[in-house]
């Protein structure tokens, strides 16, 4: 066993820290959501996605546009998306009514006219780089146009770099537990077995970024050896969210023999407050020495994303049995949780209340000394224990 | 729902810190002699007269040099404390 010199600092006599937490807010951010990958949606079919704790139905139209309805029908409460498309509308399976991807009933083929106010709930999408993104607004307004989702340099727009290796999982959980992810160094360690030697957060405006460096773990067994993935010596990562819930990260796995060139993708959209559809893919740039079958370097991203699937499949062990937490009692060698959570407040509050602490610049750079002293001492002690074992 | 105020600030709280370059005001606190958190304001931002906005891209990130380099002598001369230090915390 490991004894660390932990310095217990004074508290208030001996009293019990409580957990204090509020019920989720049953609202859902502001902000463009990504949905998933384009192609999808592309096969002449309505799809149904339960998201912001509706149901709705995504369809496209003659023009190659991705509509985004509410998928009840507002004539008798037909679900349009197990209906068909019909030009540029969505025919509900009930009795025919036909919307637009405005979000009005165009026409009712055994009608004479379409009776007033037959609108319903349209949200606004956007195509870039292979995916669809939705923009929710509780207060019901346009896009805000420097909330925009950048083009992603490097990545499948970008010739050299491989199509979307993609995930999605359905993840029982308020979506605020992903959100605290960007600021959590140390359940790198614990959770994911990595070993962060640089870890740094800044937010601003609608966007969190978090830098971070880090190294292999000698003494675990690397998850990607079970997967064929080859043996990495550490990355460089850089990952912002755009909004509440797109994150672009710049990813550099570093090798034996070179680094390679990855961006990861780890999106959500909340189904309701207590539970998410997580996505994450991985485009890589294809090494000019690497394969020169593309078909090889899709294989390849294929196990950098089995990888990180690995990683989010470890999150979620924790997510399904912690408790949710206002309250976090944090040490100085933990990120900037709180600080986090206020950035993250902008989206759930009308545009109009959003303070300048939720959006101004907020830099924290962790000291990795101590943490680092600790766990090379506990990967040094597990390696000669292992060498013990093979020798007895 | 509001956000709560962190733990760690209770009682070792930000401090304000000036630029040396050019008067920018901020608040900053070190738990270590490597540990920092900055907090900008609007007013900050737009003092601030040597932002480098960098080049993500090639990992080159977004920082003022100078008002980095301002913290770091605030701590070595004590205007700020420094918690790990000797006396810091309180």
């Amino acid at each position: 066993m490991t004894v660390l010199e932990t310095t217990v600092l004074e508290t208030d006599g001996d009293q019990v820290r409580r957990i204090e937490f509020e019920a989720a807010p049953t609202r859902f951010a502001r902000g463009w959501h990504c949905i998933g990958l384009e192609r999808t949606f592309r096969d002449g079919k309505p799809h149904s996605i339960t998201a912001f704790g509706k149901k709705l139905v995504v369809f496209e139209n003659s023009s190659g546009e991705l509509n985004v309805l509410d998928a009840y029908c507002r004539h008798m409460g037909g679900d349009l998306s197990q209906g068909t498309i019909k030009g540029d509308e969505v025919a509900c399976p009930f009795h025919d009514w036909r919307w637009g991807g405005d979000g009005r009933c165009k026409q009712i083929p055994y009608s004479r006219r379409v009776p007033m106010r037959a609108r319903t709930q349209a949200w606004q999408t956007m195509l870039q780089d292979g995916l669809v993104f939705v923009w929710n607004d509780p207060e019901g307004n346009p896009p805000i146009p420097e909330q925009a989702i950048p083009l992603i340099e490097g990545g499948p727009s970008t010739p050299g770099w491989t199509d979307w290796a993609w995930y999605e999982t359905r993840v029982e959980t308020n979506c605020r537990e992903i959100i605290d992810n960007l600021v959590d160094m140390a359940h790198f360690f614990y959770v994911h077995h990595g070993f962060p030697t640089y870890f740094k957060n800044v937010f601003e405006g609608h966007t969190a970024t978090q830098l971070q460096k880090g190294v292999n773990r000698d003494d675990m067994r690397p998850a990607e050896k079970k997967i064929g993935a080859p043996k990495r010596l550490g990355n460089t990562s850089a990952a912002t969210y755009y909004g509440p819930s797109f994150m672009i990260d710049d990813l550099l796995y570093h090798y034996a023999d070179g680094d390679v060139k990855t961006v990861l993708i780890n999106c959500h959209y909340p189904i309701d407050e207590n539970s998410f559809v997580l996505m994450y893919g991985i485009s890589m740039e294809r090494p000019d020495d690497g394969p020169e079958d593309p078909e090889e370097a899709a294989k390849l991203t294929q196990k950098l994303v089995d990888t990180v699937r690995l990683g989010f499949e470890q999150d979620v062990a924790i997510w399904k049995n912690k408790t949710r937490i206002d309250n976090p009692l944090l040490c100085e060698e933990d990120g900037p949780v709180y600080q986090l959570r206020r950035w993250y407040e902008q989206f759930y509050t009308d545009v109009a209340d959003v303070t300048p602490e939720m959006t101004e610049r907020f830099e924290f750079e962790l000291d990795t000394t101590k943490p680092n002293e600790a766990w090379r001492r506990e990967v040094d002690e597990n390696l000669a224990r292992r060498a013990q074992e093979q020798d007895s | 729902m509001a956000v709560r105020p962190d733990n760690r600030l209770a009682d070792a709280p930000m401090h304000p810190v000036s630029c040396q370059a050019c008067g920018a005001s901020v608040l900053a606190r070190k738990s270590s002699w490597q540990q920092t958190s900055v907090q900008w304001s609007e007013a900050a931002m737009a003092t601030c007269r040597s932002w480098d906005p960098g080049d993500p891209f090639h990992g080159r990130h977004p920082a003022c040099e100078e008002l980095r380099g301002s913290i770091a002598q605030a701590a070595t001369d004590g205007t700020i404390p420094v918690l790990e230090s000797d006396g810091g915390r309180g």
